[in-house]
């Protein structure tokens, strides 16, 4: 018996000790994944009742504060604005945990980093106020140009600042006001979130800005003239395409047409400035290839979310695999026609499976406008403590190269002489230099109602860009050929003009 | 020698528990507790309480098991404290029943050979407490498990009390039959096998653990009245087959009630997968990992985490605010403390002498010891969660008492081999007088 007891006692040992293993894998080795999950209200329900920093946008317009309140909890944190900010500060609640600037800042908000808890003495012998109020890149101003121009479309616009990657304004409809699930009224809070889930996978509350994607449509087609400049297979004006109304790619019968069946050709500035269809199937499936494609694609940040500040933004998407090399190409025999070859044609007009968020095609104008580099986009512009200090500043960073910069410019050659004397005329600032590229995107829905798309930038005469916007108006039942020079173009145009002027510091509420 | 090390070993566990509780409350109030002393000595008294009649009743017993029993109960119902007054009230009623409990086992059972002779009588209790909460009008379903009894103002568990008699019981039961279970006269494969009607006992106790937790949905105590069983039939046999054939038989039960119980597949799947429906039946593992997570390695100091946003964590999850608050180190001295209960209640088994008291003291030990990994496992999501209370830390009157009477029964054992094997030294001469 005592050699059984004995192997017992290992037996249980043994146990015990990868209970010690586990434990160890849960609050050390695992710790900070658990801590940042996204299900953890652990730091929100701490932070709760305690002071908590506000929230303004960059012409000082109060946009998130915490009032005391007379509830268990303390304190509310309220929302001035409803829902004009609610994709960008998110909301923090009780019950919720928080999404947006609310999450990722909510240790400088709370005043919990180490640099605020220790690193001013005298606050730390007080018991003092080490709250962090934040100032956002959001422009007001800017911000309500875009939630009237775009009225009650589902849609999303996305202006930023090209230069440093600042968001200016991030607006989609239908939002939601943060307040009803951040108020302390924890039953009507919980009332409102049960209600915003119901409408799941569509709810309001969905930043569609930078977390859903749609198909760019003709929008994308700069990507496809940058893989082909970027590799020396064309450039602005070689090779010319032939007039054509309708392309049928190798390995099918079936044809990619015109917009209304027109016809039309020529080289690829042609081609961008009346958004020709053909031009750009027949470059991306038989000069360009599927490994350049994507390449490019990539370099301008598709598969990969954007780095924004915000919470769970989504990554765009070029498709990885369009199947095996079948021959090379009789127009550039450096690449390869694969077996999905005619899905590529489709890709390279920013249909099949292309998707990509309004951000990502805001981050594609700012690319071509900014000598090819994308900034990581941001919206935190520097916190100050209560006392009006900063002690905190956000440092542009490079995101992505995306092409070399006499791509870039070549390409933005092309989108000014769009929106000059093309189909994005309606961009036009006056006073201004504004390049821009319209994009119908077909749905693949039965009916054919489309997403109508711009992307654009703008800026003083013979200077930098100031401004890269990107508006896509989504596609409803009914809705029919919503084309982005006629339904987008209109309202980016407001959007851009708006953002053009100076910031004007406004007189702040709080 | 032994009670002085007992007597040193709860005054450093009366020291951990009462800085705890000071700690725990500057934690939450800023200010040392009005009730700290009446606190310390009620502590003090109940330990010493224990200690004196350890001291009397069985002075010969092992030292180290009270201590450590007593400094988990103190560090559980500091927790309780913290997170639930009232229920720290109840719980410092069911200590002090607890210690009683525990000096009155000593005093009725002041011969190990007493169980034994009752044998029959402790497999009816056992069985009659076992099913007692499958009675109509009697039996209460808490929590989606039916192992409560209500009787008057009080609840308890039966299934906590029926451990105690069944370990007795099948400790005298495979004593007494090891040697014709022990009987390999059939072969299957590799497996040398006792004659089909021995296996009998074994699927009977599948069978009972299978109704567990079926009938009553408690995958917990089924699971720990399983491994008791085999465990103590394997050291009673010395026969590896029979792991084979109950390990066996465990995996095809567990599936079929996997397939068949709903009750089951929830648990397993919040098990494998507790994000799938993380705000329902993955929600108290996962805030648990959260707790533990929050903790780190030096906690987060008593009274400073949030473990109360785990719900039941008085009971099945005290393990995790242990954690938070007192992180790896003071989750680690928990494992460590039911380590060395452990190692001390096998110690006790190995010296003892007799084969009732070996098998018993291996059963007891096994329960302790089992019962808390299978709880700490499930908090920590290393094993499917399954209810049952981490001994003598969990708030819970049924197993604050059984856990004391089998601490008791364990110091029986240990003082009596320990007499024995001194006896022909210390007594020689006066045995001889006698004679």
């Amino acid at each position: 018996m005592n050699s059984q007891i004995r192997r017992v006692g290992l037996g249980l040992s043994v146990c015990f000790l990868v209970l010690f293993a586990q434990l160890n894998w849960l609050q050390v080795f695992g710790a900070s994944r658990l801590e940042t999950h996204a299900t953890n209200t652990r730091a929100i329900v701490r932070d709760f009742g305690r002071p908590r920093g506000t929230i303004a946008t960059a012409d000082g317009v109060i946009i998130a504060r915490s009032i005391e309140v007379e509830s268990s909890l303390g304190r509310e944190r309220q929302y001035p604005e409803g829902d004009l900010y609610a994709h960008t500060t998110g909301a923090f609640t009780f019950n919720f945990g928080a999404t947006g600037v609310e999450k990722i800042y909510n240790e400088l908000l709370a005043g919990q980093t180490d640099e605020q808890k220790y690193g001013d003495l005298s606050a730390l012998l007080e018991d003092g106020d080490t709250t962090g109020n934040l100032t956002l890149t959001l422009r007001d101003d800017v911000q309500r140009v875009a939630r009237e121009a775009l009225g009650d479309r589902n849609g999303s616009v996305v202006a930023l600042d090209p230069r440093d990657g600042s968001i200016l304004a991030m607006w989609s409809y239908p939002s939601y006001d943060p307040n009803t699930v951040a108020t302390v009224d924890l039953a009507a809070a919980s009332t409102s979130w049960d209600t915003l889930r119901s409408q799941d996978p569509t709810a309001p509350d969905l930043a569609k800005a930078y977390r859903q994607t749609f198909p760019p449509g003709s929008t994308f087609k700069p990507v496809t003239a940058a893989a082909a400049l970027s590799n020396d297979i064309a450039d602005a004006n070689s090779p010319s395409f032939p007039a054509s109304s309708g392309y049928t790619a190798p390995l099918t019968t079936s044809t990619i047409g015109n917009f209304g069946g027109s016809t039309c050709g020529g080289d690829i500035a042609e081609g961008i400035r009346i958004s020709c269809n053909t031009i750009f199937a027949e470059l991306g499936a038989e000069y360009v290839g599927p490994v350049l494609m994507r390449e490019q694609a990539e370099n301008f940040g598709f598969n990969e979310a954007p780095p924004i500040d915000l919470t769970a933004s989504v990554a765009s998407v070029f498709p990885e695999d369009f199947g095996a090399h079948l021959r090379p190409s009789d127009k550039n025999p450096d690449i390869s026609i694969v077996e999905n070859t005619p899905a590529l044609a489709q890709a390279s007009i920013g249909q099949f499976e292309v998707r990509a968020s309004p951000l990502q095609m805001a981050l594609v104008a700012a690319a071509i406008t900014n000598g090819g580099i994308i900034m990581e986009p941001h919206v935190l512009s520097e916190v100050r403590n209560v006392k009006g200090e900063q002690i905190e500043e956000y440092k542009p960073s490079v995101w992505k190269s995306a092409m070399v910069t006499s791509v870039a410019e070549a390409m933005r050659q092309m989108l000014l002489t769009t929106a000059t004397n093309g189909t994005a005329v309606g961009l036009q600032v006056p006073g201004f230099e504004v390049g821009g590229k319209t994009g119908t995107a077909e749905t693949f829905s039965t009916t054919n109602d489309t997403h109508a798309w711009i992307i654009g930038f703008g800026g003083p005469v013979g200077e930098a860009s100031t401004v890269a916007i990107a508006v896509m108006v989504e596609a409803f039942p009914g809705g029919g050929q919503q084309t982005g020079g006629g339904t987008a173009a209109p309202i980016a145009q407001a959007v851009l003009a708006a953002a053009l002027q100076p910031l004007t510091a406004q007189l702040g509420e709080g | 020698m032994r009670r002085t090390t007992e007597l040193s070993l709860l005054f450093v566990a009366v020291v951990v528990i009462v800085s705890t509780y000071v700690l725990a409350s500057l934690g939450r109030e800023a200010e040392i507790p009005a009730n700290i002393f009446p606190f310390l000595g009620i502590i003090v008294a109940l330990l010493i309480g224990a200690h004196i009649a350890v001291r009397r009743l069985a002075p010969m017993a092992d030292g180290v098991l009270l201590p450590i029993a007593g400094l988990l109960n103190g560090v559980g119902y500091v927790f309780i404290a913290r997170l639930d007054e009232d229920l720290a009230a109840n719980q410092a009623m069911w200590t002090a029943i607890g210690v009683a409990a525990f000096v009155a086992t000593l005093v009725v059972v002041d011969k190990v050979r007493l169980l034994d002779s009752y044998r029959y009588t402790f497999m009816v209790i056992g069985i009659i407490l076992l099913l007692l909460p499958l009675l109509p009008g009697l039996g209460q379903t808490i929590n989606g498990s039916r192992i409560w009894v209500s009787a008057g103002p009080f609840n308890f568990q039966p299934g906590e009390f029926a451990k105690i008699a069944l370990a007795i019981f099948f400790a005298a039961y495979l004593v007494e039959h090891r040697e014709v279970l022990a009987m390999s006269t059939y072969r299957l494969g590799p497996l040398h096998l006792p004659e089909p009607k021995h296996l009998g006992p074994l699927l009977l106790a599948w069978g009972a653990s299978v109704l567990v937790m079926t009938a009553e949905k408690d995958l917990g105590s089924s699971l720990l009245f399983f491994v008791l069983f085999v465990t103590m039939l394997w050291i009673a046999t010395e026969r590896g087959s029979y792991l084979v054939v109950s390990s066996l038989l465990f995996m095809g039960g567990a599936t079929l009630a996997w397939m068949r119980f709903e009750h089951v597949q929830d648990r397993v799947d919040s098990w494998i997968d507790p994000w799938a429906d993380a705000s329902g039946s993955g929600y108290q593992v996962i805030q648990a990992s959260f707790s533990l997570a929050n903790g780190g390695v030096t906690g987060t100091g008593p009274g400073l985490g949030r473990p109360d946003l785990i719900p039941e964590v008085e009971t099945d999850f005290i393990f995790a605010a242990v954690g938070e608050e007192l992180g790896l180190f003071g989750a680690t001295a928990i494992l460590v403390a039911f380590m060395l209960i452990i190692g001390a209640g096998l110690r006790i088994a190995l010296t003892a002498t007799q084969p009732f008291e070996k098998l018993l003291a291996a059963g007891i030990t096994t329960l302790l010891g089992v019962q808390a990994f299978i709880i700490i496992g499930g908090v920590i999501r290393l094993l499917p969660l399954t209810g049952v209370t981490l001994p003598f830390v969990s708030y819970g009157g049924s197993s604050l008492l059984s856990n004391y009477i089998l601490l008791a029964l364990l110091l029986r054992i240990s003082h009596e081999s320990t007499a024995r094997q001194m006896a022909p030294a210390k007594s020689g001469p006066r045995a001889k007088a006698d004679a």
